[in-house]
């Protein structure tokens, strides 16, 4: 640019402050520069750069006689001194007067000469048009942010300072049910749950030191509802302000009611809203302090609730046992804990109480389950049967005590049914001793210590030996023998059924092998076994086929012997099951017939081979009552069946039984139980061309 | 400098060389280097919580009023404001710059200032920030602009003790009082404090609302024409209350004052008690 002066070598220009014009002049184009001067105690312009006249829209003449002040009108009386200071330069923003009279939003820098006369004056426009583009983006950017979080559907904070909150969205005001005006600056802090409160400050803090940081966070709305959120934290920085931050919200109440409905679904039982199995166990380890607690545990069975079922339909069931959930919860103190165990068997759990409480509480529970309930136009009186247990130095965790009760319970029902029965010391050694036993019994099944001994049945019309029933014998290495009355109902409750069905079947099919191998044709020509109720499933015949197949024995070398009630368990299945036996080659015969509750119709249907007469109807031809077994015989006859006399002690009764037409015999009198070894003596001896 | 008793009404201006005054901010500022140093760098873009603690722990006095006021309820960080970096950044770099101000201007020497000095800056300065929102204004811009309003007053006092505290006791009204100090001083106290923080290079946006607090037609200047109105209402047994309708163009209603008077109440014995390090 080019600086015009109207009297060059004006002396009351010194050289200096030309200079430093020229300079500031090539610096900036957009800088006007005028001299002011004190004359007769005012001060004056006494000269202006090009910048100036343009800015200032003055001719040079004019601007040199201007008086200072004439330029600055927002300067009160007086503050003209302010800008124009004798010992040091100053600076203020204010408007500058044109000469059209209008006002140019200015930057205005004095520097005094060292005269103290004489100022430099630069007045630089921050109202220019690059300035203004400038804002006018800034202000853009402003309103598309601000319309951003305005409208979106994320409740979304922003503090420019510390925890102060410059600004809420409308989201963020719905969601806590505030006014904006509410919640800006800390008035935020407000709807922040007052236990979440310290977390929100830390959490704060973390972003305002430049991390990004969520935390779990409860909101409380105005009307004293509360909303469960993530609150999520941004660093933000403003240069020359300092830090803040941006949250954003994200509302999670409504998918944590969800999750704890399906958490709750997961421990609780649908019908009666009760805590499941897997709760009460959580529940009772939870509470479980070894050797120091004083928890109780109750354990109910409703007696007879099967006949319910069974007579009132599975609606009439349901309804008995919400009605029974429903007192029990009434009944039990706060605090307790009243579970569904499963079918009807419900659990009670107590804390610091003793044994008299935990009886007087089973006591209170049981008078009120017997209040009649209507199901089905019909009074019914529940009951049940009540186990207590209450936790002794003994018991070493949490499900020895739920053990024990059901224990207890199981004691009271055998003991009749409606009873309460505590249990004791001894009763708690008898139960331990018992699975100790279930134990061995594992360990012998598995080690084949479990034997088997055969007693032949012998053919009625020649008393020729024809087959030979397996029978499990356990001989305990302390104890001595074991019943099968004892060890066989034991291995069913205790799941050793299939592991013992199994080395019977196997162990009788490598006996018959054996046997044709040291026998040939003397060797017992069918063997009969047993098969528990619990075996009699779609497995078995796949079993017997498999035994049979591993010793290359004919099918027709077995036969499986099913009690005439298990049978009657579902005697759907048990037909299924019976059929794929006959297919496969191998006999049936109905065990301890006569003792059950038999259709005679259904059982004209089964696929059987023969019946086995129960020796209490054999011991009564004793004292001469024949009218049983010879029912039993004649209707086997009249159905084509073979019938097997069981327990034949006498002679007498041999003849007798050959008189009212039994197929077969079998008892201690004809023959005893033996070893496979000495069996097979003895059939070397009776058993010459059996088949 | 040259001070005459206050003239009675409708005699000349007393002379009174403002150039002085302010020279004299000057001087008080080589007594307080830290705080002078931290007015300096506190506005520049590239300064940092770091850089500002760095200096600010030179002071201790300084120092600890930050950390106070960053754990006061204004804030909200309930105490959790354990160093110093991190209270700079929680209260912000322009509140660190005002604080230093007020040390450096000896506004927090209680015995040198104006009676009831502290309690109407504190009422002006949270009533500032409160209402801030509601002209568009940043809260912790408005908050420094209200605790340093009266540092003009005060400078005047200081230099015309007597003189002053008459104008005080016959002009008990703020706008009245400034009419009263630009006749006798050529200046008013708002417009002073104006003119010194210009001088230290704090950001024009926040002297202009100094300037714009008696132009009646400015909704800017009404912000802290509002402010000067609260604290008036709780400071003064016998203000006669003005329509705040009127004072800020329209933008607050009387009703929007009254949660403002009940928290600034609240809030400003702590705010005090931070800004003079009791």
């Amino acid at each position: 640019m080019s600086v015009s002066m109207s009297r060059p070598g004006d002396d009351r220009v010194p050289a200096e402050i030309v200079t430093s014009v020229f300079y500031s002049a090539t610096v900036s184009d957009n800088l006007a520069i005028v001299v002011a001067e004190m004359v007769a105690g005012r001060a004056r312009v006494s000269w202006g750069n090009a910048g100036a006249v343009e800015l200032l829209g003055y001719g040079l003449d004019d601007l040199r006689t201007l008086p200072v002040e004439h330029l600055f009108p927002s300067l009160g009386r007086g503050e003209l001194r302010l800008l124009l200071r004798r010992e040091r330069s100053a600076r203020m923003t204010l408007p500058v007067r044109t000469a059209s009279g209008a006002a140019v939003e200015a930057l205005v820098t004095t520097t005094p000469s060292p005269s103290g006369r004489m100022w430099t004056v630069r007045i630089v426009s921050t109202s220019n048009e690059l300035e203004r583009a400038l804002r006018a983006t800034a202000d853009a950017h402003e309103r598309r942010f601000s319309a951003l979080t305005e409208r979106s559907p994320v409740p979304t904070l922003l503090s420019e300072q510390g925890m102060r909150l410059a600004h809420v969205n409308d989201a963020f005001c719905s969601l806590v049910g505030r006014r904006a005006e509410q919640l800006l600056g800390t008035g935020w802090l407000d709807a922040v749950h007052g236990d979440d409160l310290d977390t929100v400050v830390e959490q704060v803090s973390a972003a305002l030191d430049g991390q990004e940081v969520e935390a779990q966070v409860r909101l409380l709305r105005e009307d004293g509802s509360v909303r469960t959120t993530v609150m999520r934290f941004a660093h933000l920085f403003t240069p020359g302000v300092g830090a803040g931050f941006v949250g954003t919200i994200e509302d999670i109440t409504d998918r944590l009611a969800f999750e704890a409905t399906l958490a709750h679904q997961a421990n609780h039982d649908p019908l009666t809203g009760l805590p499941n199995r897997t709760l009460l166990a959580r529940y009772v380890a939870d509470r479980f302090v070894p050797g120091a607690g004083t928890l109780a545990c109750l354990f109910l069975d409703l007696d007879n609730f099967k006949v319910v079922n069974d007579s009132l339909g599975h609606t009439a069931g349901d309804e008995l046992l919400t009605e029974v959930a429903d007192r029990l919860r009434s009944v039990v103190r706060p605090g307790d804990l009243v579970a569904r165990f499963g079918g009807d068997e419900f659990v009670v759990v107590c804390e610091d109480v003793d044994q008299p409480a935990a009886v007087a509480l089973a006591e209170r529970i049981t008078a009120e389950l017997a209040r009649p309930v209507r199901l089905g136009g019909v009074d019914v009186r529940p009951h049940a049967s009540v186990g207590v247990t209450v936790q002794t130095g003994e018991h070493a965790g949490a499900e020895e005590l739920i053990r024990d009760c059901d224990i207890a319970m199981y004691q009271a029902k055998a003991g009749g049914k409606g009873r309460i029965t505590v249990l004791d010391q001894r009763a708690r050694e008898q139960a331990r001793d018992k699975l100790r036993l279930v134990a061995e019994l594992r360990d012998a099944i598995e080690r084949r210590e479990v034997t088997l001994l055969y007693q032949p049945i012998f053919s009625t019309d020649d008393g020729r030996p024809v087959a030979v029933e397996s029978l499990a014998r356990w001989t305990h290495a302390d104890r001595g023998p074991i019943s099968p009355a004892v060890f066989v109902p034991l291995a069913e409750e205790s799941g050793l059924v299939a592991a013992l069905g199994l080395l019977v079947l196997d162990e009788t099919c490598r006996q018959l092998a054996e046997w044709d191998r040291v026998l040939g044709p003397a060797a017992p020509p069918r063997a009969n076994v047993n098969v528990s109720a619990l075996q009699l499933d779609a497995n078995l015949p796949a079993q017997v086929a498999h035994a049979l197949a591993r010793h290359a024995l004919d099918p027709s070398r077995i036969s499986v012997e099913i009690t005439e009630s298990a049978l009657m368990k579902d005697p759907d299945s048990a037909r299924l099951v019976l059929h794929a036996l006959r297919e496969l080659g191998v006999e049936v015969a109905i065990d301890d017939f006569g003792t059950g509750y038999s259709s005679l119709a259904y059982l004209r249907h089964l696929p059987v081979d023969c019946l086995k007469v129960d020796r209490s109807f054999v011991a009564e031809l004793a004292h001469g009552h024949t009218e049983i077994a010879s029912a039993v015989i004649a209707l086997a006859r009249s159905l084509d069946l073979r019938t097997v006399a069981e327990g034949v002690e006498t002679a007498e009764q041999a003849a007798e039984l050959g008189r009212l037409g039994a197929t077969y015999l079998q008892g201690f009198a004809l023959g005893q139980p033996m070893t496979g070894a000495d069996a097979a003596t003895w059939f070397a001896t009776h058993g010459e061309s059996t088949r | 400098m040259t001070v005459t008793p206050l003239p009675p009404r409708g005699e000349a201006a007393p002379v009174f060389d403002l150039g002085k005054v302010l020279a004299g901010i000057d001087t008080m500022a080589a007594q307080r280097p830290v705080a002078a140093q931290i007015v300096s760098v506190a506005n520049s873009d590239d300064t940092s919580a770091k850089v500002l603690s760095r200096i600010l722990a030179s002071d201790v006095a300084l120092a600890g009023r930050v950390m106070k006021l960053a754990n006061s309820a204004y804030f909200g960080m309930r105490g959790r404001v354990t160093s110093l970096q991190f209270a700079v950044t929680v209260v912000g770099f322009t509140t660190v710059r005002t604080m230093a101000t007020v040390a450096l201007t000896e506004l927090d020497d209680e015995s040198r200032l104006p009676e009831d000095f502290w309690e109407v800056t504190t009422c002006l300065a949270l009533a500032s920030s409160v209402l801030a929102p509601r002209f568009g204004e940043r809260s912790q811009d408005a908050l420094c602009v209200g605790l340093l309003a009266q540092m003009g007053a005060a400078l005047l006092h200081h230099d015309d003790p007597e003189g002053y505290g008459a104008l005080v006791a016959e002009h008990p009204g703020f706008a009245a009082r400034r009419s009263a100090e630009l006749h006798r001083y050529g200046i008013n106290s708002v417009r002073l404090t104006a003119v010194a923080l210009e001088q230290w290079g704090f950001p024009h946006a926040m002297t202009n609302r100094l300037n714009q607090v008696d132009d009646a037609a400015s909704v800017e200047g009404g912000l802290l024409r509002a402010a000067f109105e609260v604290a008036a209402r709780l400071t003064r047994d016998d203000h006669e209350a003005e329509p705040v309708t009127r004072l800020t163009c329209g933008q607050l209603r009387e009703d929007d004052l009254v949660p403002v008077l009940d928290q600034v109440r609240a809030d400003a014995d702590e705010l005090r008690r931070a800004m003079l390090g009791d």
